[in-house]
């Protein structure tokens, strides 16, 4: 009787436990993920009201827009909802926010300097097993280095939705006028040098230079062109004492040593009192698309050509790439997934890039094909300026950052060690090894 | 309160104690991640953490559930063997999923199930090797250990969303709370170690009580055994005399009243051959009695007038008898109903009556008897007297001490006296209700 009387005490503690577990389960499982509503699939994205590219043009949720309407209409069960009115600058808090409330949209836009973080705490979705099983999915079809930009230790966590990579703006007027033959596409740091060498000077004789050779080149660029893989992919480590690496700060050194005198501003370049100046294809493009801009440059006639390129690497440089990544604890991953898809791999969708936004787009197909050129050179106004080769060869040839997390704390540790080099006292090769063991050390401290 | 009470209790404020760290640690969490958001600083947050914290509400839901579900499984008692090990187990596993989601801030839940669990293995071998595995979880069981393999948020971390006056505060409570419970553990060990040394104790007295009893149980049994021995001695001795005193009350009797009567013959055979005649016929009557009363003796050991017949009938037979055999004159008066005397009494009163006559007649030449059987009170009073030549000095004979004896047996009494002719008083207690005439 009293065994009983225990057993059946047993058995509803067991029950009422087991309740529990289940509560529990659920609670940290997420309900709705166990037991998807089976109406209407709601996808949310995370995006932002004005232009990745800093700017004002009216076309904010255009190509979004678009793009719902197309997927609403191919899966009319399914809708698309987005928050608007986010501002850039405030993107990244907003969606920090929606992450740590459990609101993190189905989708949403990764600024570059964002990625590393939302991969290492486990927001993004690894999309590997999604494009495995999708045989529509190409993934030739993007530039490599676009779609490299997505990847975090190999794994494919976003996927690239714009790009804008960096290119040597030149002033053709005052290479015309001192006579400088236009450089060529895979021209070198030689040549580089020897230019900006010849173009300074002080033209108006009040013993102040006036006239300079490039504004904005930095020991970055220089890295980049110069084939220096800085941090190891995990970013455990820095090879900072390579020659290749001591040939790019000396060469930085020297472009410093030309303005001497007076350090020229981006604003001397906009007046036409400077030959070179490194800028992303958007900021080119923007500046283009302005009656304000168009003034802007009314004073001279300019043209781009790819970064020069170091003795040891070659014309290459950054690719600037707004990502989509989708939320790992997503409930409508299938249909995340194929709006992305359409975001990312629609040709139409991506040529309106070209049209409603400044970047370019990340797919070979539509950035190369003959109706992006006709709005290149309609924008341009001229096909001398832009040659659609060296775009698609500059996104194509693009440096990828390794991603790694504290990246730009990396980044800014060197900036400091190649800021104290230039301007110190001690030689180059000195100052490099301090710096390597330096560098390393905090690396290895911070992970 | 006995000190099971005081460690139930202590387990009790243990499991409430342990409550409110959990639900405390996670109203930290909670309350700062609330304010990381609301305060617009969710990025720098996000970017100092490498995964992502459950969303505020779902923490202290998570917490009442789990814990909750452990409190439940304390709750299942009375089982053992796998069972109980799955319940241990899933205990254990729900208390490091409850410290993983509180990013190993507290640990003290591995000391309340090490406490609840201990007591089923008190009395099991496994006791030890189940506390040291316990113990060795609650080691392990440590933030900079599993933040190697585990992707974990620190307290810490969330802590900095206070001022570093409130942090000290928070940090303070929450150890004060630990240490709190890592003491009701250390009190709960101490009362549970104590109670087995006091059962062991009480097992040990008990023990050595249980060693002097048998002791003492086998010295009783020698002495019994000795008593059996003697008393069988002295039941042998008893039936010994029996036997001598039914000998000398069957056959002496019947010898004496054919001495007796034989003599008469002698004397009157010439006189009074007639009388005579009869007087022989009287003795071989007698004789026949007595070899009668001599088998029966043999067979029953018992009084045969007695087997017949009742005791009054009995007692009027044998006076009846003797006056035939040997001309003596007896006077026989009995007042008392003799029908409810058990065997041994009737089979005394019998013996003293037959054997009084026997002995007046051998012993004191006495030719008239006086015989009266009363009673008074509780008492039956047999009284024989004669008017033969008595005994100045008396000898117990064998007669009279058997009766002596045998009265004793049963608490009665004799007296006598032969300083005019012989007087023999025997009083017996009836123990009979009270039936009877009394004669006062």
């Amino acid at each position: 009787m009293m065994d009983t009387i225990r057993r059946n005490k047993n058995i509803a503690a067991g029950a009422l436990c087991a309740c529990l577990l289940i509560a529990a389960g659920l609670v940290y499982g997420d309900a709705g993920k166990v037991f998807p509503a089976a109406r209407t699939k709601v996808i949310t994205i995370g995006v932002f009201s004005d232009s990745y590219w800093e700017v004002q043009n009216g076309y904010s949720y255009h190509i979004l827009e678009d793009a719902i309407a197309a997927f609403e209409q191919k899966y009319p069960d399914a809708r698309v909802e987005y928050t608007s009115g986010i501002m850039k600058a405030d993107y990244s808090e907003w969606l920090s926010e929606q992450i740590l409330s459990g609101k993190t949209p189905d989708l949403f836009f990764v600024l570059p300097e964002d990625f590393n973080t939302l991969v290492d705490v486990g927001v993004l979705k690894n999309l590997s097993s999604f494009i495995e099983r999708d045989a529509s999915f190409d993934e030739e079809q993007f530039y490599l280095a676009a779609y490299q930009c997505g990847q975090f230790e190999g794994q494919q966590y976003s996927l690239p939705y714009e790009c804008a990579p960096k290119l040597m703006f030149m002033n053709k007027s005052i290479l015309y006028r001192e006579g400088i033959e236009i450089p060529a596409e895979d021209w070198t740091w030689e040549d580089f040098y020897d230019i900006c060498r010849q173009v300074t000077k002080d033209t108006d004789g009040n013993g102040l230079a006036d006239q300079f050779g490039v504004v904005g080149y930095t020991w970055q660029d220089a890295f980049d062109s110069n084939g220096i893989e800085l941090f190891s992919q995990d970013g455990t480590s820095c090879n900072f004492t390579g020659s290749n690496v001591e040939a790019a700060i000396a060469f930085t050194a020297d472009l410093d040593s030309l303005n001497s005198t007076v350090i020229p501003t981006t604003r001397d370049f906009d007046l036409g009192n400077v030959a070179f100046q490194p800028m992303s294809f958007s900021e080119h493009r923007a500046y283009k698309a302005y009656p304000l801009s168009v003034k802007k440059y009314s004073g001279f006639e300019w043209g781009c050509i790819p970064m020069p390129a170091g003795p040891d690497g070659d014309n290459r440089s950054t690719l600037d790439t707004l990502l989509i990544a989708m939320n790992g604890e997503t409930k409508n991953s299938a249909y995340a997934w194929e709006f992305l898809k359409l975001l990312v791999c629609d040709t139409r969708i991506q040529s309106e890039i070209f049209e409603y936004s400044e970047g370019v787009s990340p797919l070979r197909e539509v950035t190369e094909s003959d109706e992006t050129l006709e709005r290149l050179i309609e924008d341009a106004g001229d096909s001398s300026t832009l040659n659609q080769s060296i775009l698609g060869a500059a996104v194509e040839n693009a440096v990828v950052a390794p991603r790694f997390r504290n990246y730009d704390d990396a980044l800014a540790e060197v900036d400091r060690a190649v800021n104290d080099i230039v301007n110190g006292d001690t030689k180059i090769g000195t100052g490099m090894l301090m710096w390597d063991r330096t560098i390393n050390r905090k690396l290895k401290n911070r992970t | 309160m006995s000190r099971k009470e005081l460690s139930d209790s202590v387990l009790i404020i243990m499991k409430n104690l342990n409550l409110v760290i959990i639900l405390y640690i996670a109203a930290i969490i909670a309350y700062s991640l609330q304010g990381y958001v609301q305060e617009g600083a969710s990025l720098e947050f996000l970017s100092s953490i490498n995964r992502i914290p459950m969303t505020a509400w779902k923490l202290p839901v998570m917490m009442i559930c789990l814990y909750g579900s452990i409190l439940l499984l304390m709750y299942i008692n009375h089982i053992n063997g796998a069972v109980l090990l799955v319940k241990v187990c899933m205990e254990i596993a729900i208390s490091l999923f409850i410290s993983y989601i509180l990013g190993f801030s507290y640990t003290g839940l591995i000391l309340l199930i090490l406490a609840d669990t201990i007591r089923h293995f008190l009395k099991s071998k496994w006791q030890y090797a189940f506390a040291v595995l316990v113990c060795c979880f609650y080691l392990m069981i440590d933030f900079e250990l599993f933040s190697l393999y585990l992707d974990i948020v620190p307290l810490e971390t969330y802590l900095q969303y206070f001022q570093s006056d409130v942090r000290l505060i928070l940090l303070g409570i929450r150890n004060i709370l630990s240490s709190l419970n890592t003491f009701g553990f250390l009190i709960y060990m101490i009362l549970l170690m104590s109670m087995q040394t006091k059962e062991q104790q009480r097992i040990l007295t008990l023990n050595e009580e249980l060693n002097a009893a048998n002791i003492e149980l086998q010295r009783v049994t020698v002495q019994l055994e000795e008593y059996a021995r003697e008393s069988e001695k002295i039941a042998q001795t008893r039936e010994r005399n029996r036997l001598a005193r039914e000998i000398h009350d069957t056959l002496g009797h019947a010898l004496t009243g054919i001495i007796t009567g034989i003599e008469a013959c002698v004397v009157l055979m010439d006189e009074a051959p007639e009388a005579t005649k009869m007087q022989l016929t009287a003795i071989a009557e007698v004789a026949r009695q007595g070899v009668k009363d001599v088998r029966r003796s043999v067979s029953a050991l018992r009084p045969d007038a007695l087997e017949k017949f009742d005791l009054e009938d009995a007692l009027l037979r044998t006076v009846t008898e003797m006056r035939s055999a040997t001309n003596v004159q007896i006077d026989y008066e009995c007042s008392a109903k003799l029908d409810n005397f058990s065997e041994d009494e009737e089979d005394i009163i019998y013996r003293i009556v037959q054997e009084s006559i026997t002995n007046s007649i051998r012993h004191g030449k006495a030719e008239h008897i006086w015989i009266r059987i009363g009673r008074e009170y509780n008492l039956l009073k047999i009284y024989i007297r004669d008017n033969g030549t008595g005994c100045k000095d008396v000898k117990k004979g064998f007669g009279l001490h058997h009766m002596e004896e045998r009265l004793n047996m049963l608490n009665g009494s004799l007296f006598y006296d032969g300083t005019e002719g012989f007087i023999i008083e025997a009083q017996i207690p009836i123990r009979w209700g009270k039936g009877g005439d009394s004669d006062d």
